[in-house]
């Protein structure tokens, strides 16, 4: 995110933290006639012409080729068939809504669809929880040891998918794993040779806690970067009128940051909404379709089973899905604009 | 307050993104083939496993003598994950000439017209020769699209040294088989007494097929699944209590781990059941940690001593790309490879361990080895419906599998296998 506000040469003499006070933006009455030169302040004014679309171009064609025309043979394929025969022979096949009608009246696709808001919504919750708190951490921590947070955060931030659902496979391993492990020794009877994959709900959970421990790092070094805006004259103040740490938090923490909370977790409602190779790779979508998310549900009906079309489908019916969600967070920022 | 507004144009571009995960079907892409100046390139998708490297050079060493300025360029692939790869290859503009497609799979492609057909060749390829179970699947409506190359069914490898101990002889029957297992445990209540993966569903087919049923069944001119009947359920409870002598996972199957390199090498197995190549396997994986395998091998016993139980027989078909560059040259090289001479060769290569396509090729095993017992239950062998819907039922989620699963895990065989007929009458009568 950009920090700086763009463009205007005028000397805003109050930038941040407190908005309210720049609220009438009219220039502070100059004191004197013309007693300094203002320096200009960094910037210029923006270049005209070419120059602006030139620089945009390169980032706005390949959103186009990899997203815009993805996209729009996606919703071509929704409405056509197109399965192994269809794509050997690549003739095309017009259905019109067949797909989606099939879909809609498809309890299956219900299921996946309750299953995929829930996961996602818990999933969302406990990462916010427990980003904030551990951006709450690291802001009181001292030098070293926010170092040592910072450093295992980002450590877990950084390791590739596949190879992190890897590891979390063996510690939950039938045989070999170390949770079973710990389970039998810490008392726990019937861990000799649990399979933690034998549900759906147990799949979901062990994903859930990959998701979890991957996305935290993203929200508590956020949390931390925007604590550290919040002057700390305001937590002076609250501590001086007696005010509780949850009472601080609430206060204090949450007014200051709120866009940054608003932003956060919108963005983990998509990441972990379309969160496709944690839970495919963790297994395959298994036991018996159970642990199915949307994304891996239109991956298997596609490449696994050669239902293209119907696989587009699910995947339109998917961004439908997650538009309608977003449009609450549009509709927030449209009024903020307006409000300014 | 413009950053706002383009934070939420790039949560809108993250949105979309997800249509790119979506299913983005590549076509088109490009081989490389016929290079410039006259010079062809044939190439040739087989399997892992397969085709033994020294046979492979030798045939396209003797190919390219006929056929100057032409490269056979042979591409190995990996069983998992096969239907998907040769489903995009075949709807390029430069597929692979040849092919190598599973048994169970063939008619699948056949009805989507992505073979070439190959009926008008069956005099150069030999047709009448060859070994009479292993034509139907290369058949579709009286069209041959492909021509069979070998064949290779599941025995029971045993570790000689365990079955000594516990005083125990290869079974001729089941009840022997479990009298066996029985005392295997009692004798190293440590080891596996076998190692039976939950979805191993080859071997659940043959049990069913023991019992004079089958996987699915023809009614009229349509295909229902068959799991939900008694046969099924019998033959079910059968490869349970077979199972109970197992620590192996109830929701895998013999790949995953691969039973053959991960598992048995690292010992506490005394029996498993496995192809060829998976003996082979394991044999080399005990060399490399630097212990011997001592392995005898018995065919899957069947309910009376007479017949040994039936097996799946697995194997492979050469088929040309309908697409393919080269359809002449291609013709000429399946007809060389997979013809008497070479199959003769082939057979000697693997030491028989792969039935060649023709009776003629046949080369006699050496007495206690896996291809003597996989040729004494051969006899058995039988296939999956012979019908193109077939391969859709094989796809993953593989219904068999979780059938198994669950009545392993003590659900209602009936119940269970209910609920698998549903989802093969959906896949097996579409095309």
């Amino acid at each position: 995110m950009t920090v700086d506000s763009q463009g205007t040469a005028t000397a805003d003499p109050q930038d941040a933290p407190g908005r309210a006070a720049g609220k009438s933006q009219t220039p502070p009455p100059s004191s004197g006639p013309k007693e300094v030169l203002q320096p200009p302040r960094g910037r210029r004014s923006l270049p005209s012409g070419l120059l602006p679309y030139l620089l945009v171009a390169p980032a706005l064609l390949s959103m186009a080729a990899l997203l815009l025309y993805p996209l729009i043979r996606n919703v071509i394929l929704s409405f056509q068939q197109l399965n192994r025969k269809e794509f050997i022979t690549r003739e095309t096949v017009w259905t019109g809504f067949d797909n989606y009608t099939e879909l809609l009246g498809d309890s299956h696709f219900w299921t996946v669809v309750v299953r995929s808001v829930v996961f996602t919504a818990v999933n969302v919750a406990l990462i916010m929880a427990i980003g904030t708190g551990i951006g709450l951490l690291l802001n009181r921590l001292g030098k070293k040891m926010r170092l040592v947070l910072s450093l295992s955060l980002m450590f877990a931030w950084a390791m590739p998918i596949v190879a992190s659902v890897t590891v979390f496979r063996w510690l939950f391993d039938e045989q070999f794993g170390v949770a079973n492990w710990v389970m039998r020794t810490l008392g726990f009877s019937g861990y000799e040779q649990h399979n933690w994959f034998e549900t759906g709900f147990s799949t979901l959970v062990i994903i859930l806690l990959l998701l979890v421990w991957g996305s935290v790092p993203f929200v508590a070094l956020n949390m931390y970067a925007g604590l550290t805006t919040v002057g700390t004259e305001l937590y002076e103040a609250a501590k001086m009128d007696g005010a509780s740490g949850w009472r601080t938090f609430w206060a204090v923490v949450f007014p200051n940051l709120k866009s940054f909370f608003m932003i956060t977790t919108f963005l983990e409602i998509i990441w972990i909404f379309k969160a496709f190779a944690q839970v495919y790779a963790m297994n395959q979508g298994g036991p018996d379709r159970g642990s199915e998310t949307l994304p891996v549900y239109a991956y298997i009906e596609g490449v696994g089973q050669f239902h293209y079309g119907v696989a587009a489908a699910i995947s339109i019916l998917t961004i439908v899905m997650l538009i309608a969600v977003m449009s609450f967070y549009f509709r927030l920022i449209l009024k903020q604009e307006e409000e300014l | 307050m413009k950053r706002k507004l383009i934070a939420a144009i790039g949560v809108a571009g993250m949105m979309v993104s997800i249509a790119a995960c979506g299913s983005d079907s590549d076509k088109g892409k490009d081989g490389g083939k016929a290079s410039a100046g006259g010079d062809k390139t044939l190439t040739v998708w087989v399997m892992d496993g397969s085709a033994p490297d020294a046979w492979m050079a030798e045939v396209n060493k003797a190919f390219e003598a006929k056929h100057p300025g032409v490269k056979v360029k042979v591409e190995k692939q990996i069983w998992n994950g096969i239907q998907e790869k040769v489903t995009t290859a075949l709807s390029e503009d430069t597929p692979p000439d040849v092919l190598e497609l599973g048994n169970t799979q063939t008619a699948g492609y056949a009805v989507t017209g992505g073979l070439a057909d190959l009926t008008g060749d069956k005099a150069t390829l030999g047709y009448d020769a060859w070994n009479k179970g292993m034509v139907a699947s290369n058949e579709l409506d009286g069209k041959l699209y492909s021509a069979p190359w070998y064949a290779a069914n599941r025995v029971v490898v045993y570790d000689k040294a365990a079955y000594k101990k516990a005083g125990v002889t290869p079974p001729k029957t089941r009840a022997e088989w479990i009298e066996g297992l029985k005392k295997l445990k009692a004798s190293d209540p440590k080891s596996q007494a076998i190692y039976l993966p939950g979805q191993s569903w080859y071997v659940l087919a043959g049990l069913i097929w023991d019992e004079g049923s089958d996987l699915a069944v023809k009614d009229g001119d349509k295909w229902k699944g068959n799991l939900s009947s008694p046969e099924a359920a019998a033959a079910m409870n059968f490869y349970k209590e077979l199972a109970s002598y197992s620590t192996a996972p109830k929701d895998k199957d013999e790949a995953t781990p691969q039973q053959s390199t991960d598992v048995v090498p690292k010992g506490g197995v005394a029996s498993w059941i496995g192809l060829g190549w998976e003996a082979g396997g394991a044999i080399d994986a005990m060399k490399k940690a630097g212990k011997t395998a001592d392995f005898g091998y018995f065919p899957i016993p069947g309910k009376t001593a007479d017949k040994p139980g039936s097996v799946f027989l697995g194997g492979s078909n050469l088929a040309i790309a309908e697409r393919s560059q080269n359809k002449e040259l291609a013709k000429e090289w399946l007809a060389l490879a997979a013809g008497k001479d070479f199959m003769t060769k082939y057979a000697a290569a693997t030491e028989g361990a792969l039935l060649p396509n023709t009776d003629a090729a046949q080369f006699k095993p050496a007495a206690g080895s896996f291809a003597e017992a996989m040729a004494l239950s051969s006899a058995s062998g039988k296939v999956t419906p012979v019908t193109p819907g077939w391969a859709n039922v094989e796809t993953a989620p593989n219904p068999i599998k979780d059938y198994m699963t669950k009545v392993l895990k003590g659900e209602d065989a009936k119940a269970a296998g209910e609920a698998a007929d549903k989802v093969i009458n959906e896949r097996i009568n579409q095309q």
